[in-house]
């Protein structure tokens, strides 16, 4: 079987320089140099000195932890009030069939929904609240990209919990916790892994949603993605574009650094 | 002194299962206590009714005189430790063990303290900054029964948990839980299906079968005189004969008269006869008091275990210092204790007060 | 027991918040009138427009199309790639799967924008190859992802045994390893699917002028307002898809299969 291996790793090694490789030395190399191609810190230099590219990142990182804090919020107390349902399996199916909905589609039933005569205005008129603008807000924005997001913060939440064997809550409780206790102690810590996963699967998306921010933020909300989209299909600037993606990069992986570090335990002497 | 009661307790399933029927236990404290029955039998459903995990369908749980069939598990002075042990995989060993003091936010220094005394009970010193994943299975054991009786509970419950042990370690880990609960003082419940386990360890044995209580008493008691056939079977080997009471101390089996030590049964009744197999001895064709043939052997270690057809076509089990030879015919000789006589559908109580009845007259 | 009845209502006003949009569309779509704010009276209308408009039809069959080729040829890739990182050394392995890695972890848009660069640089013309290219390039590392926990779940004597018996290595590949791979690439090539079905941002760049899929169409109209065309479509995909998961949620129910399959179906 030794010789079929390159059989197997040529195409797949094909593939990864091709799309992995070459894209991110490409992205690199565009963001090192101007529009004649010669190398210069220049852009970066624009991104760190300008105040609106500095606001921008700070406005992208806000928003996607909101994203993400209020998708966990939402959650996380399904996914555990899943756990305790009959036929889980039928349920957890009713959260993933939106997923199969497109998002676009999703995003576009909010702007009949949020629009100044839509449903939420005309529930809101019901107790005398005047047409209220909520379309191009954050609001909108942040409440509809959670919406869109909470069944990918559910799975990975409800799985966690699945693997924590209920004898260990009997354990806890046994040995005199609450059930705030016990969750506080047991059943949050041993779930943290589908959190985990799940803040890594909303939060970095988050930053790129620049079809959420045109649709339903309106030109009000500008995100690193709404950013590298402007431009590298409007304004055409591909250096400055490949350079706010470079950076895009960099937040991810800090991110995931920070998401996946390990906590030291203090030794204790007896 | 009582120490828990289970008064006319039953369970049954949402879906109709009847997992316990009438069940009335008292148990003292400072006694190791065995529930022992195969799978099914409703041995760990008790456990979870005492530990408060279950809740009966009917019937009381007395503790210490008081009634706590409502109290919460929490709230129980009573600790377990579980099947796998169920310790805490995101915390060290002494977290694990410190769980219960840290839930009542007991000072550092009386937590170290106690942490200690605990892990040096089970022979653990040094191994607090160990995480779990690092421990071998009797080392787990061993945490899990530090962290139980961390709290100083009255009652401990054991649910089949050497089960999980290899066979050295388990024999290992028998004679350790006794040394712990004769140091501890307290009150030990140990659910197993293992009759071997039950008998080295106990103080007293409840034999348990679909639901009921089968028999109660010593683990020499439960041995030598086994109430019904489903205990003679369940508990050790045994070779189990149908027969006929002739009178009062006399029986008659597989063709033959034999005087025996039982009374109280009306003559000409059927009974069973158990005859355990160490009981029985290999003699010379002409010395035995029934022949057999020997059919098949297997060497244990420190004895053999002989398989022989008797005339009537009986398959009796043997167990023998010394080997013999297959095909070979041989006799086999039992005394009249040796024998033990049981009434077909014997309750336990009717058992004890039969006995009674005769055993007086010795 | 009270507890488990506030779960099950705040479960129950999850799904009902889930759900809500998308009941709304499905109820504006049998609106007459162009806007959806007040239901006026019931009418087909917008689906006998979305079956006439020809250039929509088109534009979901090639969705399909690119959909099925790229999970197809991705399925292939990823299999062969999956194979690969499982036979090779445990440091290489590493530094395989970290690659295999980037592309799911990455942002839409930085693939996208980064793909738009790679094809430029190449010279190749922007439209149906190059979106296509692309839904397979980030298509290859889950299935890679989904068929390499079944390579290593499969027992290794199995090859072994079949190598004993006199396979040759062809018929190694295709009696023993494929058949053992089955599920796993099956449920690679589903999620696939989904991704491609499901990508937008990604398209959005490599598109040209000449090629649409249906997220980049949906797109477009919906910035210039409501259209309840759009409605009608979503009615459409979701009674679609409900069959689809209906139809795999009977299917597995009914060969008991486990819990983490369903995970098949997200993303």
């Amino acid at each position: 079987m030794k010789k079929n291996r390159l059989l197997f790793l040529l195409p797949y090694l094909l593939w990864i320089g091709l799309f992995v490789i070459a894209p991110l030395v490409l992205i690199l190399g565009y963001s090192l140099t101007d529009a004649h191609s010669h190398l210069t810190l220049q852009n970066f230099a624009a991104f760190f000195s300008g105040g609106t590219f500095l606001r921008m990142m700070a406005n992208s990182f806000w928003y996607a932890l909101l994203i993400t804090f209020f998708c966990l919020l939402v959650s996380y107390p399904a996914a555990l009030a899943l756990t305790r349902l009959k036929n889980q399996q039928f349920w957890l199916m009713l959260i993933i069939l939106p997923t199969w909905i497109n998002l676009l589609l999703k995003a576009y039933a909010f702007i009949g929904i949020f629009s100044r005569s839509g449903m939420v205005n005309q529930f809101l008129g019901l107790f005398g609240i005047g047409p209220v603008g909520i379309m191009f807000t954050d609001f909108a924005f942040i409440f509809v990209a959670t919406y869109i997001e909470i069944p990918f913060m559910v799975m990975p939440i409800y799985n966690s919990l699945k693997e924590i064997d209920p004898a260990l809550l009997s354990a806890s409780s046994d040995l005199g916790a609450s059930f705030w206790q016990t969750f506080r102690y047991v059943i949050w810590p041993l779930s943290w892994p589908g959190v985990e996963s799940g803040i890594q699967a909303i939060f970095i998306p988050s930053l790129s949603l620049f079809m959420l921010t045109r649709l339903i933020g309106g030109n009000r909300v500008i995100t690193l993605g709404t950013a590298v989209e402007e431009y590298f299909l409007t304004t055409m600037n591909w250096n400055m574009g490949a350079t706010i993606g470079v950076i895009l990069i960099a937040l991810m992986l800090i991110v995931m650094l920070l998401t996946s570090r390990k906590q030291h335990k203090k030794e204790i002497e007896l | 002194m009582e120490i828990i009661k289970l008064d006319h307790i039953t369970k049954q399933y949402d879906d109709g299962f009847v997992a316990l029927k009438d069940i009335n236990l008292e148990l003292e404290s400072g006694k190791f206590y065995s529930l022992l029955g195969p799978s099914g039998s409703g041995k760990t459903t008790i456990l979870r009714i005492i530990a408060g995990f279950t809740e009966a369908s009917a019937g009381k749980v007395y503790f210490d005189g008081q009634d706590i069939t409502n109290l919460d598990a929490s709230k129980r002075h009573i600790n377990t430790v579980f099947q796998n042990y169920a310790l805490f995989p995101h915390l060290n060993v002494y977290e694990n063990v410190a769980f219960a003091l840290k839930l009542r936010r007991r000072p550092e220094s009386e937590i170290r303290e106690k942490v200690k005394d605990a892990l040096h009970t089970v022979r653990l010193d040094g191994y607090a900054n160990r995480e779990i994943s690092e421990l071998s299975g009797g080392q787990q054991q061993r945490v899990a029964i530090a962290r139980a009786i961390i709290n100083e509970p009255k009652v401990l419950l054991l649910d089949e948990c050497l089960s999980a042990l290899d066979k050295r370690l388990r024999k290992e880990m028998q004679f350790e839980l006794r040394a712990i609960q004769k140091k501890l003082g307290i009150t030990f419940i140990f659910v197993t299906h293992d009759q071997e386990e039950a008998l080295a360890m106990s103080d007293e044995i409840f034999v348990l079968n679909d639901g009921e209580i089968q028999q109660s008493g010593s683990p020499v008691d439960i041995y030598d005189e086994p109430v019904n056939d489903f205990v003679a079977r369940f508990i050790g080997d045994s070779n189990i004969l149908s027969g006929r009471m002739i009178r009062d101390f006399a029986v008659e089996f597989a063709g033959k008269d034999f005087e025996c030590a039982d009374a109280g049964i009306t003559p000409g009744e059927k009974v069973e006869v158990v005859l355990r197999p160490e009981d029985l001895d290999i003699t010379a064709p002409a010395a035995g008091k029934l022949m057999v043939t020997v059919q098949s052997q297997l060497f244990m270690g420190d004895h053999f275990k002989i398989k022989a057809i008797g005339q009537d076509g009986f398959e009796w089990l043997i167990h023998s210092t010394n080997g013999v030879q297959i095909g070979q015919e041989v006799g086999i000789f039992f005394d009249p204790e040796d024998i033990h006589v049981m009434r077909l559908g014997e309750t336990e109580e009717e058992f004890d007060a039969r006995l009674e009845t005769y055993e007086g007259e010795d | 027991m009270k507890k488990t009845i506030w779960g099950r209502v705040y479960f129950g006003l999850v799904l009902l918040i889930l759900y809500l949009p998308i009941f709304y569309l499905i109820y504006f779509s049998f609106s007459s009138g162009s806007s959806m704010d007040h239901f006026r009276h019931f009418t087909w209308e917008h689906y006998q427009t979305l079956f006439a408009d020809k250039r929509l039809l088109a534009i979901l069959l090639e969705t399909i199309m690119l959909a099925l080729l790229s999970s197809l040829a991705a399925t292939v890739l990823g299999t062969f790639g999956a194979i690969a990182i499982q036979r090779s050394k445990e440091a290489y392995r590493k530094i395989l799967l970290s690659f295999n890695n980037i592309l799911i972890v990455s942002p839409d848009v930085i693939i996208g924008a980064s793909f738009l660069i790679l094809f430029t640089a190449l010279g190749f013309s922007l439209g149906f190859a190059s979106v296509l290219l692309s839904h397979i390039a980030f298509s290859v590392p889950i299935v890679v992802l989904m068929v390499l926990p079944k390579l290593k779940e499969m027992d290794n004597s199995l090859i072994d045994a079949a190598q004993d018996l006199g396979a040759n290595n062809y018929q190694v590949f295709s009696q023993v390893l494929l058949p053992a791979l089955t599920p796993g690439i099956l449920s690679g090539f589903f999620m696939a699917l989904t991704y491609s079905l499901d990508d937008f941002a990604v398209t959005f760049f490599v598109t040209g002028n000449g090629f649409t899929t249906l997220s980049v169409e949906i797109y477009s109209r919906a910035r210039q307002g409501i259209d309840l065309e759009v409605n009608a479509l979503s009615t459409i995909i979701f009674f679609f898809v409900l069959l689809l998961v209906g139809v795999y949620y009977f299917l597995t129910k009914r060969q008991g299969k486990k819990a983490n399959k369903l995970g098949g179906l997200l993303r």
